[in-house]
């Protein structure tokens, strides 16, 4: 059996299950709803972090593009949920292709830089010189399109394309060769890779991921503010969560949303006044002594993890 | 009006620099972003806090204290941290997480310490052992605006600009005329190099590192009277805001800052003053487009990669 | 005749209601966030901590009155912190209602961590006690789900400053105004509705600057200096306590002499503000009076300086500052306790009816508590009042408008 198949199969598959089954036996449909969100976005994150090394500090600019491009195709066009949630994807790649040019920035320059943009793209969503078309900071609310198990079963279909992406990433000759652009641009770039144009394609890709997230987003929460949906947390929480189970893998940023995030919704629960104490040693913890993420637990071992 | 903006924007900016210029010493030195920044300048804060309500001294007592203070608690940290950072495959994207990590544990300790209000300092107490001189130099009244050229001005920022730049005179100092300095200047160059000519990188780097702690801790002190008031959730946006100053600057090259500071100062002031609501989303825009135009920033070595 | 019999069939309906009901439970639950951190945990935290204090003091009691079972039932309060994020708020709201079945829904403060509330509750048909999420859009006459228990609603909340200088301002010599908010939900509609009134009173008075600035904005001296150019009369500003202290600071620190200026939180937080601004900078500053400077007639609860006795006990280290928060936290518990005291059962849209049955009834150290169809507050107004040295180096509030609670003359221009 070829391995992209294979882990489709074994890995894949299950997830969709498991997540497609959960919502009749678990009651708090929201905290699912984020499971599903935070793997989406841990993996758009993975395809542009892992497969090219590039930090997208500001993440979040792609979701929250997304979720008003969501918003402002129901409020202004009366769009149905499904065409707003295409549309807020390609919102997405619209902002990635306006940013483009700064994966011509390396290292922090270009985590800095994409923090900038999605800042910039936030005070220009919620400007009141806007209100006519995104309400500027008074925010949204999408009454017409409410449908949370609608929006639930779009986000497993968005996170079946994702990993659809990053099951091909790892198995194909274009994401070899991007990890090789990756290790060594110099060398790549002379055996005749095309540099630019696949670290181009792996951006705007990642992009698209994050803005149907922010559509479906938009979709289940329905009523929100620009705060909420550019909220800083969503890329810090994709970045450590992808890190933590370990980049450039399929299972890694997986184990990483279910792990982390299911520590975070558990001591958010029961101590709530060390909640932000305890998360912020746990992020530090694994920096200094799991730098290469939870895989690399096995790896060490010689095992080999997907 | 454009008078007035030009002057508040310089003396603004010339405090912008001391805000940033601990932040880039630090990744001059030693590629390390450093996303807890904005917290040491809130801690500083607290210190003057506590100097002005507690003890009923002049806040600027608080600037040698606030120094010492983090230059120690910069040595400390620096040999916890960062040796083991430095081991990893990819430290400088690390960095950013690791930080960010330590800025969530100082805001929940100083929250569960302090509590969550916000809290300043008279504008009176800045400099009242100063008031006299001014009197003399400025004229006017003891507890009442600064008079230049014809219009008024906070006598804090007069104050605070005025110790920046102080402050900045002595990182020029401590670069370009002491032994430890010029050492300094040599890891920055070319990292690998200094190790290889038998440099101690990690002393010079770890009295780097407490240095930017200091200066930024002393930012802090003047930061009640620069914002208004402090909470420990400030953190966050004054990293925010170095980051933008530094990269206008130059990532790297801590006297770029003086420069990115002031340009940041005044282009802020005059958009405030001619477009209020758009404001904030300026620095962002400034700051990618100087990314993209002048990617090494205003007085940058070349950055660009592929 | 007919009117008798038929409240006797009523009564004799609310008496037998509780004995059709099911067994009491061990327990209330109330279900509520609360932000310890992040940017609005300086405002959340003295509303939820005012609730704690009632529920403690009601389980110290043995509970609270419930009607439904006709005995005391103890109160638990099922509380989660947020830390200021929309996102684990909308998680942690499901998690209320799904996973701890809460019999009572109470959103966290500010409109932008109740907005995600207001969405779920409706969603799950559980009626919102929202406490002081005044934003406009939440109140529609398609969701019963939600009342708004502790502030005005943000379209009606400035009337009286509006009022105020259309009725009064030309009589004192008032015809240019300048306008400056903070552009968020809360301040942003506050500031279309000062426009507003102003249009429709059609009086002698013109808005000569009218500008919105971020919420971020912490420095004021430039836009302070344009104000000063345009040479208003009086000067709004509408933003959140960071805001106005920022402000504030700077009126007083590049020495600007406004005639009239009113800013929201000298009256609301006066103790947050008079740490952080100084009593010489609010001389003379117009604000809301709080209820806790009117003394209002109360029918139910604690009277205004037994609350803050008890306050001033409870957290005697100051962290959490005393102001119109704290008063928004125990009303909406008084309004609770009330409620559990009227409804014949815990069905959702019992409670609501239970609810506006208080509306015009319940008078609390907030004021009077009113609602209008949609669930917006429409009582509890804050009169316009003046801030005056009290003559022992602090300050006092002098009510100038409405005139019938008007407790002195305004001093115009201001010295």
């Amino acid at each position: 059996m070829p391995s992209a198949l294979r882990h489709l199969l074994f890995i894949v598959a299950p997830l969709l299950a498991v997540f497609a089954i959960l919502p009749s036996v678990y009651e708090n449909h929201l905290m699912l709803f984020n499971f599903v969100v935070f793997l989406i976005l841990a993996q758009g994150v993975n395809v542009i972090y892992g497969f090219t090394g590039y930090l997208p500090f500001g993440y979040v600019g792609f979701f929250g593009g997304g979720a008003y491009g969501f918003a402002v195709m129901v409020m202004h066009l009366h769009a149905s949920a499904p065409v707003a949630v295409v549309v807020a994807g390609l919102a997405g790649v619209a902002l990635g292709l306006l940013l483009s040019p700064l994966l011509r920035l390396s290292g922090a320059y270009f985590a800095i830089a994409n923090l900038a943009a999605a800042l910039a793209v936030l005070h220009f969503v919620a400007n009141p010189a806007l209100e006519t078309i995104t309400r500027g900071p008074y925010g949204v609310s999408l009454t017409a399109t409410f449908n949370p198990n609608a929006a639930y079963a779009a986000a497993l279909v968005v996170l079946a394309l994702t990993m659809g992406a990053v099951v091909f990433l790892k198995n194909s000759r274009f994401g070899l060769a991007l990890q090789s652009v990756r290790e060594d641009p110099v060398s790549a770039a002379m055996a005749g890779v095309s540099v630019v144009r696949m670290r181009v394609i792996a951006w705007l890709a990642s992009a698209l991921i994050a803005g149907l997230a922010g559509g479906v987003y938009a979709w289940y929460v329905s009523v929100f503010f620009p705060d909420n949906v550019f909220s800083g947390t969503f890329s810090i929480f994709a970045i450590v969560f992808a890190l933590f189970g370990g980049v450039a893998t399929i299972v890694g940023p997986i184990v990483g949303v279910l792990l982390l995030y299911g520590v975070y919704n558990l001591i958010g629960f029961t101590t709530p006044q060390y909640f932000q104490l305890i998360y912020g040693l746990l992020i530090m913890g694994l920096v200094l002594f799991l730098p290469a993420g939870l895989v690399s637990l096995a790896t060490r071992r010689g095992w080999h993890v997907p | 009006m454009l008078v007035y903006a030009l002057v508040a924007g310089l003396l603004f900016g010339l405090y912008f620099s001391l805000v940033g210029i601990g932040l880039n010493l630090v990744f001059g030195v030693m590629r390390i972003v450093n996303l807890a920044h904005g917290d040491f300048l809130m801690l500083g804060a607290f210190i003057a806090v506590g100097v002005s309500a507690l003890a009923g001294f002049d806040p600027l007592f608080a600037v040698p204290l606030a120094f010492v203070v983090f230059v120690l608690v910069g040595l400390v940290l620096y040999y916890l941290l960062v040796p083991r950072l430095q081991g990893s495959v990819d430290p400088e994207m690390l960095s950013i997480i690791l930080f960010f990590g330590l800025s969530q544990v100082i805001e929940a300790l100083t929250t569960i310490a302090f509590g969550t209000s916000e809290r300043s300092i008279d504008s009176g107490e800045l400099g009242k052992i100063l008031a006299g001189l001014r009197v003399h130099v400025f004229g006017g009244d003891a507890d009442g605006p600064v008079e230049l050229l014809g219009q008024s001005f906070p006598t804090s920022w007069v104050i605070s600009a005025a110790v920046s730049v102080v402050a900045i005179l002595l990182v020029y100092v401590y670069l370009y005329r002491t032994r430890l300095g010029t050492l300094t200047r040599a890891v920055m160059s070319r990292r690998e190099e200094a190790f290889a000519t038998g440099i101690n990188v990690d002393r010079v780097s770890a009295v780097a590192f407490g240095i930017g702690l200091g200066l930024a801790a002393i930012a802090g002190v003047f930061a009640p009277f620069m914002f208004g008031s402090v909470t420990p959730a400030f953190g966050e946006d004054a990293t925010v805001t170095s980051f933008a100053i530094v990269v206008l600057g130059s990532l790297g090259n801590p006297l770029g800052t003086a420069l990115g500071g002031v340009v940041y100062g005044i282009s802020y002031m005059v958009v405030q003053t001619y477009l209020s609501s758009w404001a904030d989303l300026l620095p962002y825009v400034l700051l990618i487009l100087i990314l993209l135009l002048r990617p090494s920033g205003l007085l940058g070595r070349r950055v660009r990669v592929a | 005749m007919i009117r008798k019999i038929a409240m006797a069939l009523v009564a004799g309906l609310m008496l037998a209601t509780p004995a059709l009901a099911a067994d009491p439970p061990a327990e209330i639950k109330i279900g509520t966030l609360y932000a310890s951190s992040g940017r609005f945990a300086s405002i959340s935290m003295p509303v939820h901590s005012a609730l704690k204090i009632w529920v403690d003091q009601k389980n110290a009691e043995g509970g609270v009155y419930v009607k439904a079972f006709d005995k005391k039932i103890p109160i638990k309060l099922v509380a989660y912190d947020d830390q200021s994020n929309t996102a684990t708020a909308s998680t942690l709201y499901n998690q209320l209602i799904t996973q701890d079945k809460v019999d009572l829904l109470v959103a966290d403060s500010g409109s932008v961590l109740t907005a995600p509330a207001v969405a779920i509750a409706r969603d799950h048909k559980m009626f919102l006690f929202d406490q002081t999420g005044t934003g406009a859009s939440f109140f529609s006459k398609d969701n019963p789900y939600i009342a708004l228990m502790a502030d005005p609603v943000s379209t009606i909340w400035p009337k009286p400053v509006a009022d105020f200088l259309t009725q009064d301002g030309p009589k004192l010599g008032i015809k240019k105004i300048a306008l400056l908010y903070s552009t968020n939900e809360f301040t942003g509609t506050q500031a279309n509705a000062v426009r507003k009134f102003i249009k429709e009173a059609n009086a002698p008075v013109e808005i000569v600057y009218d500008q919105g600035v971020p919420t971020e904005t912490s420095n004021y001296t430039v836009i302070i200096n344009n104000i000063r150019a345009k040479q208003p009369d009086a000067v709004i500003h509408l933003g959140y306590a960071p805001n106005d202290i920022a402000f504030l600071r700077n009126v007083n620190e590049v020495g600007a002499k406004f005639k009239w200026l009113f800013c929201i939180y000298p009256g609301l937080e006066t103790e947050l503000l008079e740490k952080n601004v100084g009593v010489k900078g609010m001389q003379h500053v117009f604000t809301y009076v709080p209820p806790s400077e009117l003394n209002y007639p109360v029918n139910f609860g604690m009277k205004m300086p037994e609350f803050r006795a008890l306050w001033n006990k409870t957290f005697p280290d100051g962290k959490v500052e005393f102001g119109f928060n704290a008063v928004a936290g125990y009303t909406t518990a008084l309004v609770i306790e009330k409620t559990l005291s009227v409804a014949t059962s815990l069905d959702q849209m019992e409670l609501r009816r239970a609810v506006f049955s208080l509306s015009g009834q319940l008078k609390t150290l907030d004021g009077t508590f009113a609602l209008d169809e949609t669930g917006g507050q429409i009582g509890e107004l804050t009169p316009l009042g003046q801030l005056e040295p009290d003559g022992k180096g602090g300050l006092k509030f002098v009510a100038v408008y409405p005139h019938d609670v008007a407790t002195g003359k305004p001093v115009y221009p201001r010295p």
